[in-house]
């Protein structure tokens, strides 16, 4: 039954979406979007037909797919509600993070694929992103690998000693900006415009459509609640049980969902409150936050905590 | 000025225009002059087809010296080559033409396009020969503002060919290491109207843009030739919805000061009231736009918001949101200040609540970061393009209709035009957020008075052949009216000019050296209206 806990990222991340955007809704007085829009949403665009622009390549139509499979796959590796099983040796920080990129590269490829200037414009702009986003989250994970004395997720959810050290407050503060770029939330990206020239995720998957543009979505609902869950691992992984008994996993279903609820808040409050960052402001943001990541490594090198 | 008088063929005065008709020779030296050495600003520029009056067609300048409530209008005279019975064929270069101002006056170069679009009279030395108004599929040498105009066989069947068969329209090219072309639009995404814009960028940085408008051209002058002046208002009202009332009040001056009706005090009181109403709204909407282009998603909420109760009070003092209906020739046809109470109480709400907005923008230090420096557009592009409104006055030139050519209430009230040094996208914001607290001051003013006399003075008959300027100042600048009546007093021709007309050709100085995806932002800053450009 444990192996099945990835099924929660795949069922219930529309959900999470939904929440954000009720929240951020509710943060601007506006009644906003039932929470289950995201699936209507979903169902709708799989109900619907394609279409295809004629100068696409096999490319094109495959990187849905991959990006899917790919962040599925990711999914399987990150215990959920336990430690326990997560396909046991699979679940390792490296792999993690270089699965989820393979996805990218795709999306990034397909953006350019169609030829026109918004997918090449997204897919540079994204490319330029993860440059300095994907070393900046390695730093964060090696200094709690480190700590924890192994890469594997489960083994780090379990054995994490470093709750509330320096160095743990240093690799959470870069690890939330992390993620704040990974899901295209401002102030790196704006996931709710309809300015075709600002957009970074959007602009990539802007020629996709139907069932194709709905994979699409859902890979990225899935991506982003994947990287919550990755954070509550490696930062908070109490309450997270470590065997598959029937009231641990049920209580841990219950803190894994006020987790969720948690950063949900977290990110419709920092989407609330802030301006999009100019683009080319964005390094001096993404290398402050990489300055943190390397604070925190090198103080548990030199704290041990 | 003597001088300029004194080589005139013709002076005609009529209230504060000044019709000065000049020869051809001395038409650049003229236009010159006050463009150089009096400063003055190019209010607008048309030409007319009086050949079945005078047997020419006219071109008019009119110019404005700041500081002298005058309009001076230089008029040039153009006779259409006559074939010598037995001489040579005519040829293309014979065409009609007349010196361009361009050169000289670089806020000519839009003006004299439309005119040879539509009239077929050719700017000589003009820098761009291309068309402005018409795209491809419009047939070639058909000139829809002539009198004598009409779809020709041939018209109608190179409008069915299509685009396929015309030579493409030449955008700018940049050429070099790493420029490559963005093609935005015409069509895009969120409810606005079509425009094309051509990017060429270095990276992300913008190094040249040129947008293609007209894409909705429609034909409003020469529409308005087949309308009376009465059913004229309704199609000022909708030249551009969020200046409805703006239009319709400079086209219902224009109107009135041709058949010398004078507006009674509160009826003028009503018009002003309404005029600075629709500011309101229109730059409380814009204020809150801004956010929209920043991502900061609370403030474009809240700015929204502030905007729907001023709609919503137009809409209960006016019984239309967009101030229409409200328009008549010679005053106005609603009561408006059996309302002073409402329209108080939501001017207390919406003043609280935009202190708060504004509180909270200059609060966001990561929104205002946006707006600082971004779109910087320079005083001296500004004035060689004859920008107008908040974007002439966010760069520091200080004009605005209600102080330069003061009408309706403007002279009895007390304020400042507004003018902000930077030229940039906060400049743009500060200007509009400081008009908006002197529009509420002015409304208030007005809503304290009492006022005389009907709401319409009636109309009168309209002299044959009277010709007159109508202006106001409009949320996004000076919006003008020029109309004429025929012999019968029906009309012959009306001219307007929108400010977007001015606006959009400076959009492309104030983006150069910005990032792509700051365009959108700068763009909302200006809010220009495809529509009102369209016309």
């Amino acid at each position: 039954m444990a192996y099945f806990q990835f099924l929660i990222i795949l069922l219930l991340s529309p959900l999470l979406n939904g929440f954000i955007k009720k929240l951020k809704a509710m943060m601007q007085g506006r009644v906003g979007p039932v929470l289950l829009q995201p699936y209507y949403d979903l169902i709708r665009l799989f109900s619907k037909e394609m279409v295809l622009s004629r100068v696409t390549s096999w490319i094109f139509k495959a990187a849905p797919f991959i990006v899917f499979a790919s962040t599925l796959v990711a999914s399987m590796m990150v215990p959920v509600i336990t430690t326990d099983s997560s396909f046991g040796m699979m679940g390792d920080v490296i792999a993690f993070i270089y699965i989820l990129a393979a996805g990218r590269f795709f999306m990034a490829l397909a953006g350019l694929d169609a030829g026109t200037a918004f997918g090449g414009e997204g897919s540079s702009r994204e490319m330029t992103v993860a440059i300095l986003v994907e070393p900046m989250m390695m730093l964060c994970l090696f200094t709690a690998a480190i700590s924890a004395g192994s890469t594997n997720i489960a083994r780090i959810a379990e054995t994490q000693r470093l709750l509330y050290s320096p160095s743990h407050i240093l690799a959470l503060s870069a690890f939330i900006v992390a993620i704040i770029a990974e899901t295209g939330r401002i102030p790196v990206d704006n996931p709710d415009t309809h300015l075709e020239l600002t957009m970074i995720h959007e602009g990539m998957i802007l020629e996709y459509s139907g069932p194709h543009l709905a994979l699409m979505e859902w890979a990225h609902y899935m991506k982003q609640m994947l990287l919550f869950t990755l954070t509550m691992d490696i930062f908070f992984p109490l309450g997270i049980a470590t065997d598959t008994g029937l009231f641990s996993l049920a209580f841990s279903l219950v803190i894994f969902i006020l987790k969720m609820l948690l950063m949900g808040f977290l990110m419709a409050w920092v989407e609330s409150s802030r301006a999009k960052i100019r683009f080319f402001q964005l390094p001096s943001l993404l290398e402050g936050a990489f300055v943190l990541a390397f604070l925190s490594l090198l103080t548990y090198i030199m704290m041990g905590k | 000025m003597e001088k300029l008088l004194k080589k005139a063929i013709n002076i005609k005065d009529h209230l504060n225009e000044q019709y000065i008709e000049v020869a051809r020779d001395d038409f650049r030296d003229a236009c010159r002059y006050l463009w150089n050495e009096k400063d003055a600003i190019l209010r607008l520029m048309f030409a007319v087809d009086e050949r079945s009056i005078s047997g020419s067609f006219k071109v008019h300048a009119v110019f404005s010296i700041p500081g002298m409530d005058r309009f001076f209008i230089i008029v040039l005279s153009l006779q259409e080559p006559v074939r010598p019975a037995h001489g040579p064929e005519l040829v293309e270069g014979d065409d009609l033409s007349f010196p361009s101002l361009t050169v000289d006056i670089p806020a000519a170069h839009w003006y004299e396009r439309e005119i040879r679009d539509m009239f077929g009279l050719n700017p000589q030395d003009h820098p761009d020969p291309r068309r402005l108004v018409f795209h491809e599929s419009f047939p070639a040498r058909s000139y829809p503002l002539r009198k004598d105009w009409a779809i020709t066989d041939s018209d109608a069947k190179e409008w069915g060919e299509g685009m396929a068969e015309k030579e493409p329209y030449r955008f700018m090219q940049v050429e070099g290491e790493g420029i490559y072309e963005i093609p935005v639009g015409p069509v895009h995404a969120g409810i606005i109207e079509p425009g094309h814009f051509r990017f060429s960028a270095v990276g992300e940085t913008i190094f040249f843009l040129e947008p293609r408008l007209f894409y909705t051209h429609k034909g409003t002058e020469k529409l308005f030739e087949s309308f009376g002046f009465e059913d004229g208002v309704n199609l000022a009202e909708r030249v551009s919805g969020t200046s409805s009332f703006s239009h319709s009040a400079a086209y219902c001056m224009a109107v009135e000061r041709m058949m010398g009706v004078h507006l009674t005090e509160k009826a003028e009181a009503a018009r002003t009231l309404l005029l600075e109403m629709e500011r309101l709204y229109n730059h409380i909407g814009d204020i809150g736009n801004l956010c929209a282009g920043t991502g900061l998603t609370v403030g474009y909420a809240r700015g929204a918001v502030i905007k729907e109760k001023l709609m919503q009070l137009n809409q209960r003092v006016t019984g239309s949101r967009y101030l229409r209906g409200v328009n008549l020739i010679g005053g106005i046809s609603k009561e408006i200040f059996p309302h002073s109470d409402h329209i108080r109480s939501t001017l207390d709400i919406v003043t609280k609540e935009y202190k708060g907005l504004m509180k909270l923008l200059l609060g966001t230090v990561s929104h205002i970061e946006r707006l600082e420096n971004t779109g910087v557009l320079s005083r001296e592009i500004a004035r060689k393009l004859g920008a107008t409104g908040v974007s002439a006055r966010a760069s520091g030139i200080p004009d605005d209709i209600r102080h330069a050519h003061p009408h309706l209430f403007y002279d009895r009230l007390d304020f400042e035009a507004n003018t902000m040094a930077a030229g940039d996208v906060l400049a743009r914001m500060m200007v509009r957020t400081a008009d908006l607290e002197c529009s509420i001051s002015i409304i208030r003013t007005i809503l304290d008075g009492r006022y005389q006399g009907e709401n319409a003075a009636g109309t009168r008959a309209i002299p044959p052949f009277a010709a007159s300027l109508g202006y106001t100042e409009g949320p996004r600048g000076s919006i003008f009216y020029w109309v004429m009546a025929d012999h019968a007093g029906g009309v012959f021709r009306v001219k307007l000019r929108s400010p977007s007309f001015c606006n959009w050709p400076v959009v492309p100085f104030a983006v150069h050296g910005n990032i792509v995806p700051d365009f959108p932002l700068c763009n909302k800053s200006f809010n220009l209206s495809y529509s009102g450009c369209d016309m």
